[in-house]
């Protein structure tokens, strides 16, 4: 993917972009496709690409406002705001839960009801969790995540 | 390619029909981004978490049609129309369809 020469793109850049502009015939395509689900690095570039494509697509002129809203962020209270009052949500939530479970585990409840209350809690964590790692992997391939309006 | 909301493209007369062609997406943000737009459905304004959703969403939807056309082979879609609908709550379906179409003369690519 590096290519030879850092002013020339190789000739896999060349293919990916070709890919991402519609502009490779079908035996092309297909090949370019088998390659694509095969080479992460190769979906990547082509990730990227088509990232930039939709940033030239979707320009528009800048608002008033939003020049307005980027002052707004700057400002040390606002961002300081929204981190405290995110750590705050976090903490209180995670403790919550603690709470919950720990309620669960020893207060008066049949052993059976603690036991599937428990087997649920964990069999949503576990999904949870599969679904997050699901994300995590495909994020630097999902090229519409930079669109803003 | 050449995606058009009119039935027909003025100057480039359409050859041959390939039939429709189509491309939805449904996207949601995150937990984070919906209590933020929680709070911001109670002082009013514009939601941008929504609004970039939807955007995302659209964008992804348009890509989808546009494959199938390149896949029929197709130089254009024309009477593309955009469609909603709320499947979950905080998630975006976006639904766009055409006539994906064979231009008489070939566009000059650019």
């Amino acid at each position: 993917m590096t290519p030879t020469n850092p002013r020339e793109p190789s000739r896999d850049e060349l293919l990916a972009m070709a890919f991402v502009d519609g502009e490779l015939d079908s035996a092309g395509l297909k090949d370019f496709e088998k390659r694509m689900a095969t080479e992460p690095a190769l979906a990547r570039e082509v990730a990227e690409l088509q990232k930039l494509e939709l940033l030239a697509r979707g320009w528009a002129p800048p608002e008033p406002k939003d020049s307005e809203w980027q002052r707004l962020e700057d400002e040390l209270l606002q961002s300081t705001g929204w981190t405290l009052g995110w750590i705050l949500l976090a903490v209180g939530g995670i403790g919550l839960g603690l709470f919950a479970a720990f309620e669960i585990l020893t207060g008066e409840m049949a052993p059976l009801l603690k036991f599937f209350l428990a087997v649920t809690i964990g069999g949503l964590t576990v999904l949870f969790l599969l679904v997050l790692r699901g994300r995590l992997r495909t994020l630097p391939l999902d090229p519409y995540t930079e669109v803003e309006r | 390619m050449i995606l058009v909301t009119s039935d027909e493209i003025p100057g480039q007369p359409v050859g041959e029909a390939l039939g429709m062609v189509r491309g939805s997406s449904v996207r949601a943000r995150n937990l984070g981004r919906d209590i933020v737009a929680t709070l911001k459905n109670v002082v009013g304004g514009e939601v941008e978490e929504y609004t970039k959703l939807l955007a995302e969403a659209r964008e992804q939807a348009l890509d989808r049609m546009q494959a199938q056309a390149r896949s029929k082979g197709a130089d254009a879609v024309v009477a593309i129309r955009f469609s909603s609908s709320q499947i979950a709550s905080g998630a975006a379906e976006i639904l766009v369809y055409g006539t994906a179409v064979k231009l008489s003369q070939a566009p000059t690519p650019g």
